[in-house]
């Protein structure tokens, strides 16, 4: 970009938003160039520059996110939609620079409907401050996700989110009934206020998992839930994952409505929760959860535990259950989350009961045998569980990676490869809740096979100049 | 000289998880001005990535002390020490810009950064002092009759001291750390020069100045100091002790505007208060409050930290803030008795039609004396 074209877009933007909500200062570029993605973090981190975003502009209403959409067509500029630059995929990474979009300024509540148990809020607003404004009316907006705390409405949305409690409420997307839509073309549009209906086909969840290539989300209408009553944990040890696995599905096909099931395989119940949790197990320590009126929650925390039981878990108490909720994000923070200088990523996926197991031992077998000259360590837990599936979250963590940046981001590269490939190869979705992003978006073809280029036509049509977030979700 | 803090520098660096409660951060929607940016600034300043110069120093100098971020850190990172220790090497590095070095100036002349004055000396003696400080001096001065009032109204005599002194905090953020050793020193060595054990303090922010930071701001008590650290009780704790004990008792106002309790700048610091404080304030007051959003464990700073200094705009925006939230929950009545927050308050107050009113003086007007 030269000077003249900058300063002719940085005026026009000016326009629209007003001087003060604009940023070009070095403190900002440097602080919007990445988001949790291992890849840009570890250039920053060996002292290399990562690409700037030229603009960090932000706008305080839809009207005028339509403005500045229409300033980025006109100079085929892109424009990175950014919430709390939270997600790990590198969906709100400038890969290209243009305009930063942070849309933390729409941050408004404008209705909690305590009739239909609704809220309807914008787009940019904390996760964390938008459930303590439920909460005071004894409500809750069940996506509790790790990252609350610095996440925004919008970005829980647009990667299609999966929070602690997804078992029984389901991903952000299950919540939402409506969505208002800033198109990269600039016209603002509502959804359909109900997301169940036959009132036509579905273009709604279309910009559902679109992470900003199909425009901005700026407000949502979510289903929300009274505070439960009571909430009862307990945990279980298993010495056959498999084991642990077949009680997990018995519990959600028999709709015992856990709010949570979240099974550790060995390796991380010897890492993990040893390292968080202080407890030294051997085998697959599995923690499960059940809410609401406390005669039920008891009842089905019963049955469920009589099937674990059954199937050979020994029940370790409530304790170990209820100390797991506590320090349940701990596990994500420093110092006991991911760090520099390992290389890591969260290969996680999802797919079906029948293939799970399968898939796990596969992707295991595939990063341990390939990386074994790196000691890389692949550890994973069962998390977010559905009436036909579960989630994998794995990990692959090589604590002495190659010094040098260039070798780096090839061996992370090859990894990923390793771990999508026995994903695909066995069932599985490229991913479950943390999006596609810059990281996965060389694998959407191949997930997609014949029915990618209808989704390059769709977004040709929704966005002909290319403009929105460029590079992420495979386009 | 940032050895010490560069692991938590790095960790902060890492972690978003102090966003939702980071004020600056939350009042511009910037991520600069949270620790996170603030981290990563400092940590790609040491990488080459970024140099110090007018604009980045200046967000380093923006943040308010960490204080917020340090009481909801999720892994209990020392932010508001790393924060210091590289204010200060800045300073050390020449680089700390003109407001700050003007605070310095003025800090290390007149003992407060309000009024060219020197601090009045305590006279008499006793076992029990008040902490005057600077802000109750300058910037909310009815504060101190207003005390005396209601200690003597439960039978205390106490010796003022510290009247016109800054209790350190405002040195120990701007990255002045000798400076606020000194300050803290000052206050000590004057109240063992009357023979006082126990120190009384009106606000949050002097109670954890004093209390929390007993080393004196990362340097041992001097040596020379005379008493070991007395007792430090807040006067707010220190009545509402009596009114449970029955020792004081309070008429209530026939005043019915719907009224709020603003917990003032440090009140997240010092957790216990936000319960006792309430007790009094409904002693008095003959409606139950609106509580604002921004309450208790999630209260937020006015502009009345050292960021008045080095960032006035940020400041206003912080006080403001408060405003807004107190507009939103429908009172038009605010009390605290933090002479600080009061006074930052009450600069705007007016324009959003709400009133001020220092808690001291309310009470002082109510009470009905020594039982
Ligand atoms: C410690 C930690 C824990 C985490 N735990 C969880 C978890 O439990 N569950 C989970 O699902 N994820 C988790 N994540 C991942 C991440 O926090 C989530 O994906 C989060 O929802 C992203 O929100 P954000 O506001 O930070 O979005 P960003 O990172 O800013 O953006 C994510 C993507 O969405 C796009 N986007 C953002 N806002 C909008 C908008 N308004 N309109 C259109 N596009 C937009 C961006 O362009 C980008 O592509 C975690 C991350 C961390 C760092």
């Amino acid at each position: 970009m030269t000077t003249l074209q900058h300063e002719m877009i940085r005026s026009e933007l000016e326009e629209v938003v007003g001087k003060e909500y604009i940023s070009t200062r070095e403190s900002d570029r440097l602080v919007y160039a990445t988001d949790w993605f291992w890849l840009p973090q570890m250039w920053l981190d060996r002292g290399a520059q990562p690409t700037l975003p030229d603009f960090i502009v932000h706008p305080g209403t839809a009207v005028e996110i339509a403005e500045i959409l229409k300033i980025a067509n006109t100079y085929r500029i892109p424009v990175v939609p950014w919430g709390g630059g939270s997600g790990s995929q590198g969906g709100a990474a400038p890969v290209f620079g243009g305009i930063m979009l942070d849309v933390k300024r729409l941050n408004r509540i404008l209705e909690i409907d305590e009739t239909s148990l609704t809220v309807t809020a914008e787009a940019g607003i904390n996760g964390s401050v938008l459930e303590w404004a439920l909460n005071e009316k004894g409500l809750t907006l069940p996506h509790y996700a790790a990252s609350a705390n610095c996440a925004t409405l919008g970005g829980y949305l647009a990667p299609r989110g999966s929070g602690t409690i997804s078992t029984k409420y389901g991903k952000a997307e299950d919540m939402v009934l409506n969505m208002q839509i800033v198109l990269p073309t600039g016209e603002i549009i509502r959804t359909p206020i109900v997301p169940d209906h036959a009132g036509g086909p579905d273009y709604f969840h279309l910009f559902l998992g679109s992470e900003g290539t199909f425009g901005v989300i700026t407000e949502a209408t979510m289903q929300v839930d009274y505070l439960p009553a009571a909430r009862l944990l307990r945990a279980v040890l298993f010495q056959n994952l498999g084991h642990a696995l077949g009680a997990g599905r018995q519990l959600m096909t028999r709709r015992l409505s856990p709010f949570v099931i979240r099974l550790y395989d060995p390796a991380s119940t010897a890492t993990q929760v040893k390292k968080v949790l202080g407890y030294e197990m051997d085998g697959a320590y599995m923690v499960m959860g059940f809410d609401g009126d406390p005669d039920i929650a008891a009842l089905q925390e019963q049955k469920s535990l009589e099937i674990c039981l059954a199937l050979g878990g020994q029940d370790l108490g409530r304790e170990p259950g209820e100390k797991w909720w506590d320090h349940r994000y701990h596990f994500y923070y420093p110092p006991n989350g991911l760090h520099f200088p390992w290389m890591y990523g969260t290969t996680e996926t999802v797919t079906t009961f029948d293939k799970l197991e399968k898939l796990y031992w596969a992707q295991k077998r595939a990063v341990e045998e390939t990386y074994a000259d790196w000691n890389v360590n692949y550890i994973g837990h069962f998390s977010h569980w559905f009436h036909w599936g579960a989630s994998l979250y794995s990990r692959f963590i090589i604590p002495e990676p190659p010094q040098e940046a260039e070798e780096a981001i090839r061996l992370h590269n090859r990894i990923w490869n390793t771990a999508i490939t026995a994903v695909l190869e066995n069932g599985g979705m490229i991913n479950e809740h943390h999006g596609v992003g810059l990281k996965l978006s060389r694998f959407m073809r191949r997930q997609y096979g014949p029915a990618w280029p209808m989704l390059e036509r769709i977004k040709k049509t929704l966005d002909p100049n290319g403009i929105m977030n460029p590079g992420k979700v495979g386009f | 000289m940032l050895d010490n803090v560069i692991s938590t520098l790095e960790n902060c660096r890492f972690c978003l998880m102090c966003r939702h409660v980071a004020p600056v951060g939350m009042v511009t929607n910037q991520e600069a001005y949270t620790p996170h940016g603030m981290a990563l600034l400092v940590t790609s300043q040491q990488r080459g990535l970024a140099t110090w110069n007018a604009e980045t120093v200046g967000i380093v100098f923006s943040e308010v002390d960490g204080g917020n971020s340090r009481t909801h850190c999720a892994t209990d990172q020392p932010f508001e020490e790393a924060l210091a220790a590289v204010r200060a090497e800045l300073v050390v590095q020449g680089l700390a810009g003109t407001a700050v070095t003007q605070l310095h100036t003025h800090l290390t002349q007149w003992h407060n950064p309000y009024q060219p004055q020197l601090p009045q000396s305590a006279t008499g003696a006793g076992q029990v002092a008040l902490f005057a400080g600077d802000e109750a001096a300058y910037l909310w001065p009815e504060t101190i009759p207003a005390v005396l009032k209601l200690l003597s109204a439960v039978g205390m005599e106490v010796v003022v001291g510290g009247y016109g002194r800054n209790n350190g905090l405002f040195a120990h953020s701007a990255g002045f750390p000798d400076l606020a050793a000194q300050l803290w020193q000052a206050t000590l060595d004057e109240l063992a020069s009357v023979g006082a054990k126990q120190l009384l303090l009106l606000s949050a922010g002097d109670f954890y100045a004093f209390n929390d930071r007993r080393g004196g701001f990362s340097r041992p008590v001097s040596a020379s100091a005379k008493v070991s650290p007395p007792d430090f009780i807040e006067v707010t704790d220190l009545l509402a002790e009596r009114l449970a004990a029955g020792e004081i008792a309070f008429r209530k106002t026939e005043d019915e505007t719907p009224w709020t309790y603003v917990d003032p700048t440090h009140a997240v610091r010092v957790p216990e208060r936000h319960e006792r404080v309430r007790g009094l304030v409904t002693a008095v007051m003959p409606t139950p409050p609106r509580e604002l959003f921004w309450r208790k464990e999630r209260a937020q700073p006015v502009g009345s930290t050292y960021i008045q200094f080095s960032s006035p705009a940020l400041a206003e925006r912080l006080t403001r803030a408060r405003l807004q939230d107190a507009q939103a929950s429908g009172a038009q009545l605010l009390i605290c008795e933090d002479p600080a927050t009061l006074h930052h308050l009450n600069r705007y107050a007016g324009e959003y039609g709400l009133r001020v009113q220092g808690l001291y003086e309310l009470l002082a007007q109510r009470v009905i004396g020594h039982q």
